[in-house]
């Protein structure tokens, strides 16, 4: 299989697929040549289901009025149930967890024509941004394997990183599918809260959980977004002109590396030439919002799984079982202040969107780490890694706003640099319509990972 | 507000119809030694300033809504 086609986007298959350059079995048998040479490296997916995609494959006739998802191979997060497939959350606990019926979201997209190849592997049920996982091994970085992919939809990432894919789902509560994805250089997204159904996905943070895409453009982001999302509006038709885009002062910008930051000023300087308003906003206080955010997710976390603690604590991986206890610690009321002050957020964030349609910002403070980091020094002051790496991320978790990761840069150290942008609610699509056209105007490329 | 005691955690566990976590994982909440958890009471440090500021009526946050 061509490297064209394996890192070839949705938009561009789905047009070899109609022009009859490339069928759907074709198409899926490349991808699977490519994971059986490159999983191993990758440990991209823990499960696959070739057959059942190399079956549906050969009963598609695909045509100019269908989905452009027709055709498509995607994976998904192991969080998410395929019906006959163990869902484990990447855990031994679930290892016999076999699904009855299809995610919602798998649904949609089994309705829409796409060919589900497998699913992709992921710190144990979600927990950790850095996507170590003692069962199935560490996906490393497409760019560099000695570093990182980002999780905790790791799996995901590498999957869509390394041409193993066209595109696929992840979950994200703090970042786990913006964060992986600007690691790795690819489109992360995550809507509004509640916007894309959750209905079959093993749930970590009911608060804060949203399901996501990860593509390697904006407009794939659109394609999938329609499909998963209900009542999706047409965007208006909109110029770099007439965007008004908000710039955070302080935090965003503060404790990150240079050259990303270097590359954020390139594209708002870029942004303003053509004649996009950048407006300085002031974001509500951010001192406290890794508490709030903890505080939520913990007892909710330890609400899901003591169904299963019981019976199979043992089988936990020690680190997860540690923050359970922590969840078990919390008083009530503070769980419930923290979700008021969750709500103070929404308000002082719907108040900053009064003038301004998106937002602007880093993706994270710091390329991918080295596997096995447990802290990133910048400036002088050191962060656990994972708190690092979703650092810009996790507040958009708990206000619900969508957001958008796109790669705007290359770092001196071979790995990609990623912007963020962030939308109304219910602005999705306004949302990803901005970044088609930031991505197409700006026009960066990004070199494709070189891959051994 | 006082340190944290692992006595606090143990009766959590014993009185409260908690899971019934090892000493072991109660004692590394108070005193964190294999770096699992390391703020445990850093982040209570944190909920009581958060007590303490006033938020009036706000009520928690719930679903969002289609304005």
């Amino acid at each position: 299989m061509s490297a064209q086609l394996a890192f070839a986007s949705i938009g561009e298959l789905a047009g070899m697929l109609r022009g009859g350059e490339i069928s759907a079995s074709s198409l899926v048998q490349c991808y699977a040549d490519r994971i059986s040479t490159l999983n191993a490296t990758s440990k991209a997916f823990i499960s696959l289901d070739i057959e059942r995609a190399r079956a549906k494959a050969e009963t598609l006739a695909i045509d100019s009025t269908d989905s452009l998802l027709k055709g498509i191979p995607y994976a998904c997060k192991d969080l998410f149930d395929v019906k006959g497939m163990v869902t484990s959350g990447g855990s031994r606990v679930l290892a016999d967890n076999v699904a009855q019926h299809d995610a919602d979201v798998i649904s949609r997209m089994d309705q829409a024509g796409a060919i589900f190849i497998g699913k992709n592997n992921l710190h144990e049920f979600a927990y950790g941004a850095t996507g170590e996982n003692a069962l199935h091994g560490t996906a490393p970085n497409p760019y560099d394997q000695s570093r990182l992919a980002g999780g905790s939809s790791s799996g995901s990432a590498a999957a869509v990183g390394y041409g193993l894919c066209a595109a696929a789902l992840g979950t994200d509560t703090g970042g786990s599918v913006r964060a992986p994805a600007a690691l790795c250089g690819l489109v992360g997204f995550k809507p509004t809260f509640g916007r894309i159904s959750t209905e079959g996905v093993i749930p970590y943070s009911w608060s804060l959980d949203h399901v996501g895409t990860l593509t390697r453009n904006a407009a794939d982001t659109a394609l999938l977004f329609n499909t998963l999302a209900s009542n999706v509006q047409t965007p208006a038709a909109t110029k770099l002109e007439a965007l008004r885009i908000g710039i955070p002062e302080g935090f965003f910008f503060e404790r990150a590396d240079t050259e990303i930051l270097d590359s954020i000023d390139g594209l708002m300087s870029f942004l303003s030439a053509a004649g996009a308003k950048l407006i300085p906003v002031t974001m509500p206080s951010m001192e406290h919002s890794r508490t709030v955010s903890l505080t939520v997710q913990m007892p909710e976390a330890l609400s899901y799984h003591n169904r299963y603690l019981e019976q199979r604590g043992d089988l936990y991986s020690q680190d997860f079982r540690a923050g359970l206890a922590l969840g078990q610690c919390l008083l009530a009321e503070q769980y419930i202040r923290a979700k008021r002050f969750i709500e103070s957020y929404r308000r002082d964030m719907d108040r900053v969107f009064n003038g301004i349609d998106i937002l602007l910002t880093p993706a994270t403070p710091a390329i991918a780490p080295k596997t096995g980091t447990v802290e990133v020094t910048i400036d002088g002051q050191a962060e656990p890694v994972g708190n690092a790496i979703t650092r810009y991320t996790s507040f958009f978790n708990m206000t619900g706003h969508p957001a958008i990761t796109l790669p705007c840069g290359m770092h001196s150290e071979g790995l990609p640099i990623t912007a963020q942008l962030v939308g109304r609610h219910y602005g999705d699509e306004q949302l990803i319509a901005a970044a088609t056209l930031i991505e197409s105007s700006y026009g960066f490329k990004l070199p494709l990972p070189v891959i051994n | 507000m006082k340190r944290l005691q692992q006595q606090t955690l143990l009766g959590i566990r014993d009185q409260f119809g908690s899971y019934a976590w090892d000493d072991a994982e109660i004692s590394e909440l108070v005193d964190p030694q294999l770096g699992i958890i390391t703020g445990f009471q850093e982040l209570l440090d944190q909920l009581e300033l958060l007590r303490k500021v006033d938020l009036g009526s706000i009520p928690p946050a719930a679903d969002i809504s289609d304005k």
